[in-house]
């Protein structure tokens, strides 16, 4: 299939993420030589440290999936898994990548041919999560197995605390927390077991202080999209989210923000904008985006209209802000950190009747960034980002009034949900309504 | 307490038709009622609590018209038409709701239900995905957040003592609903499944001692049927997750089928076992839930290999095809449902290999739907004769 021509990026530092993403697909077809073990993984699951500590090169389905997607190159895999009963409406990241594992195992373990950057490699474990992300999280290592029966998988059970604003979030967090750290133990004597080698706590404890360290340089240089015009918009973010979602706990995650942070710095002083004239800024409210069409951030770009921030893939909040309890255990810290990154907005959104945690933190950038505006995008094969989009543009029109709102509908892999020539004129109109809204505010 | 009279058929069919009707009676008689979904909401404890807890069912005949407005057309249908049933009125007379972690669709909707409703009372019950001993324990808290919070609700404590006596009441229904089952076993069945869904259904509807009542009534009368011949229909199961319209056992039967035997979560799924009697009635809770109620949204890890894995996950299946000479099943999977949606080639195999074809239909939850799962299902039952 013809392949999209790639985005212009904003930055040179999002200009190196395909190297990333090759990297770690290719570290899982070099692992068998290098004496490694290869894990399916799945990324907010909370094992990354865990994985980096043992050695384990995590097979990252998402990734590959979005990078079939990507290369439009995803309907054969698409149509192997329908063929096999998987309903065309679950979860397309996870059918994708069972299309693939199956032609796979009917190929007797060769890489089927043409396969984007020669493909991923076949797993020794599936490391799932029984949790609250969502339901492929557990459902897609189970279909895999049907195919890989000789293959183990380990599911532990990862949830947070779910937004009541009857409740303090603090009278339920510990049981949570002592949940997630026992089930995180789990994870690790399975890896053992599978791999044959111990835990080296010490260096958990380091990925674990590194993935910290990450989170802290990773906000930090995401606030540098503050300034006006904002040196980078959310379509180079969801490439730059490569290393804090697929390679944390590893240094060269740091290195990249490290050096996209200088990046930023520089483009900021010298007022280098993501848009020729930036005319509109918006939040991109929630919704994993569409693979095959990032070229649509380009065509709002062309209109003047840039995305300083998003919450799809804003994976990390300043560790400062989230007041972890001390402990000495890392499995521990790992869990603490995944809970609070959902509830520390509870507090927030408590103290306003009829909001939600999730559009405080739109509002947050709504208000911080300076933002006109929000898009979300509604992928129809995902319910775990989006479902619940709807009520968040409700309530966030009950707080702004009219603020301006685009609710785009596709997929994130599937592109037969796409028509290019629709969404352009639904962004047409968009800006339009963002046109009077900036009028009738001004 | 409506007079049963003997006649449990048709005050099945009755319930069936005005569902929830009783709840509404109870309700105007001062008690307080809680709609809930799934077979995952721990019904003893609302029962132990002192209030009247309805099973909400859709309403599959209906077109949803409200609930778009308010949530995504990518939940799964049938969650997007209850919710369409409660905007339109038809549970107008909850106190409150409880929404366990069943799926995505429930989880993410949370907010949608409970933001839009603006119910007195509100709980999302964080039921935990597996069945290993931390999950255990963690779904042992959640419970007990459960009862503090109905205890708020009521004013009234609700002790061990209150627990332990709901559990056995509701172990006696799923002995009961056990009964009424085996008079499937004959050929043709002594109840067709258009009138066992409907018991499934009035059931649901019912506290639980009326509930005993109702089915009792109805083996009662089932018993005194006539043993029937044999007409060379096919022996038909159903597997699924919440099939509350006995408009699917009519299209089946309709066909020349018998629908003899399900896997639904408002039939076989609930009653298959028992809640064990613990020193903490919680603890037997929180077990039956994660480990007996057998839903794809629950993981299980069991066994050293993949066979041994499936056995444990499906092996009920294989029994109940044995016991009830099962012929066919139809694996009626709702649109959008990842946790039923993922199982299918592993159970289709696994049925398959137990003897039995198998004919996978996705779902929409409508009624409209139908004719054309009709000609599906008239084919399928060809293709086995
Ligand atoms: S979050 Fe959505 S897109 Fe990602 S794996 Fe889960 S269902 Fe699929
Ligand atoms: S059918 Fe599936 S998605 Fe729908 S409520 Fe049941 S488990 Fe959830």
């Amino acid at each position: 299939m013809e392949e999209k021509k790639p985005r212009a990026l904003a930055t040179q530092s999002a200009a190196k993420i395909p190297k990333f993403v090759r990297s770690n697909l290719s570290a899982t077809l070099k692992a068998r030589e290098e004496g490694k073990k290869v894990a399916y993984a799945f990324i907010m699951d909370g094992h990354d440290e865990i994985m980096r500590a043992m050695d384990i090169v995590p097979a990252w389905g998402e990734s590959f999936s979005g990078l079939c997607a990507a290369k439009r190159d995803a309907e054969q895999y698409l149509q192997k898994a329908e063929s096999e009963n998987f309903s065309r409406s679950l979860c397309t990241y996870a059918t994708c990548n069972l299309g693939f594992d199956i032609l796979r195992e009917e190929m007797g373990g060769e890489t089927p041919p043409g396969a984007p950057w020669g493909g991923m490699g076949r797993p020794d474990m599936i490391i799932g999560s029984a949790q609250q992300l969502c339901d492929p999280r557990f459902k897609w290592p189970q279909a895999t197995r049907h195919y890989l029966p000789d293959v183990p998988v380990f599911v532990g059970g990862m949830y947070y605390p779910p937004w009541d604003p009857q409740t303090d979030r603090r009278e339920v967090e510990k049981f949570y927390v002592k949940y997630i750290t026992e089930e995180l133990r789990e994870c690790v004597r399975f890896c053992e077991k599978v791999t044959g080698k111990k835990m080296d706590w010490d260096r958990l404890e380091a990925a674990v202080d590194l993935a910290d360290r990450t989170w802290d340089l990773f906000d930090e240089t995401y606030a540098l999209r503050k300034a006006r015009p904002t040196p980078m918009d959310t379509g180079d973010a969801m490439n730059t989210m490569v290393p804090i979602t697929f390679n944390l706990g590893t240094q060269e995650a740091y290195d990249f923000y490290k050096e996209l942070n200088a990046e930023l710095r520089e483009k900021v002083e010298k007022k280098e904008g993501v848009a020729e004239e930036e005319k509109y800024r918006l939040v991109w409210g929630a919704g994993l985006p569409s693979w095959f069409a990032l070229g649509d951030f380009q065509y709002f770009n062309g209109k003047g209209a840039v995305f300083p921030a998003e919450t799809t893939y804003h994976v990390a909040q300043p560790i400062d802000r989230l007041d972890l309890p001390n402990t000495s255990d890392p499995l521990e810290h790992i869990a603490w950190r995944l809970i609070r990154y959902y509830t520390h907005w509870y507090d927030k959104a408590r103290q306003k009747p009829g909001s939600a945690p999730l559009v405080e933190r739109i509002m947050e950038y709504v208000d911080d960034y300076k933002c006109d505006g929000v898009v979300f995008h509604s992928a129809f094969s995902c319910r775990s980002w989006h479902a619940g989009i709807i009520l968040q543009a409700e309530v966030l029109r009950k707080v702004y009034g009219h603020i301006p709102i685009l609710i785009m509908e596709g997929d994130i892999v599937d592109i037969s949900s796409y028509n290019e020539a629709d969404t352009h004129n639904r962004i047409d109109a968009f800006i339009e309504t963002l046109e009077a809204y900036k009028n009738s505010r001004n | 307490m409506t007079q049963l009279n003997g006649n449990g058929l048709a005050l099945a069919d009755a319930y069936y038709s005005a569902y929830g009707s009783r709840a509404r009676e109870l309700k105007a008689e001062g008690r307080k009622v809680i709609g809930y979904l799934s077979a995952l909401a721990p019904v003893e404890i609302m029962t132990a609590a002192g209030l009247v807890p309805l099973r909400l069912k859709g309403y599959p005949e209906e077109p949803i018209t409200r609930a778009d407005v308010h949530m995504e057309t990518i939940v799964c249908p049938f969650v997007r038409n209850v919710f369409d049933a409660v905007l339109k009125g038809k549970y107008d007379f909850l106190d409150g709701m409880v929404l366990p972690h069943q799926c995505d669709s429930m989880d993410r909707t949370n907010d949608v239900w409970s933001y839009t409703l603006k119910l007195p009372y509100w709980h999302f019950l964080n039921v935990p995905h597996l069945s290993d001993g931390p999950s255990v324990e963690f779904m042992l808290s959640i419970l007990r957040l459960f009862v503090g919070s109905l205890e708020k609700l009521t004013g009234n404590r609700v002790g061990n003592e209150l627990i332990a006596l709901a559990v056995k009441a509701h172990n006696e229904n799923r002995r009961l609903m056990r009964r009424l089952y085996d008079l499937r076993k004959t050929n043709p069945p002594l109840i067709s499944g258009e009138e066992m869904t409907k018991v499934q259904v009035g059931a649901m509807s019912l506290p639980v001692l009326e509930s005993s009542s109702l089915i009792e009534a109805v083996i009662h009368e089932v018993v005194q049927r006539k043993p029937p011949h044999g007409n060379g229909g096919k022996r038909i199961m159903i597997v699924g997750d919440q099939v509350d319209t006995a408009a699917i056992a009519h299209t089946i039967e309709g066909a020349g089928a018998w629908l003899v035997m399900d896997d639904i979560s408002i039939g076989a799924k609930l009653c298959r076992s028992e809640i064990d009697t613990t020193p903490d009635p919680l603890q037997g809770l929180a077990e039956h839930y994660l480990r007996h109620v057998n839903l794809p949204t629950t993981y299980v890890a069991a066994g050293k290999t993949y066979g041994e894995n499936t056995d444990a996950r499906f092996g009920h299946l294989k029994q109940d095809i044995h016991d009830f000479k099962v012929d066919g099943v139809v694996l009626l999977i709702n649109k959008y449902c990842d946790p039923y949606g993922f199982e299918v080639p592993a159970i289709k195999a696994y049925i398959e290999s137990a003897g039995a074809s198998v004919l996978y239909l996705e779902y929409e939850y409508a009624n409209s739907t139908l004719p054309r799962l009709e000609t599906r299902i008239g084919a399928f039952l060809e293709m086995i004769s």
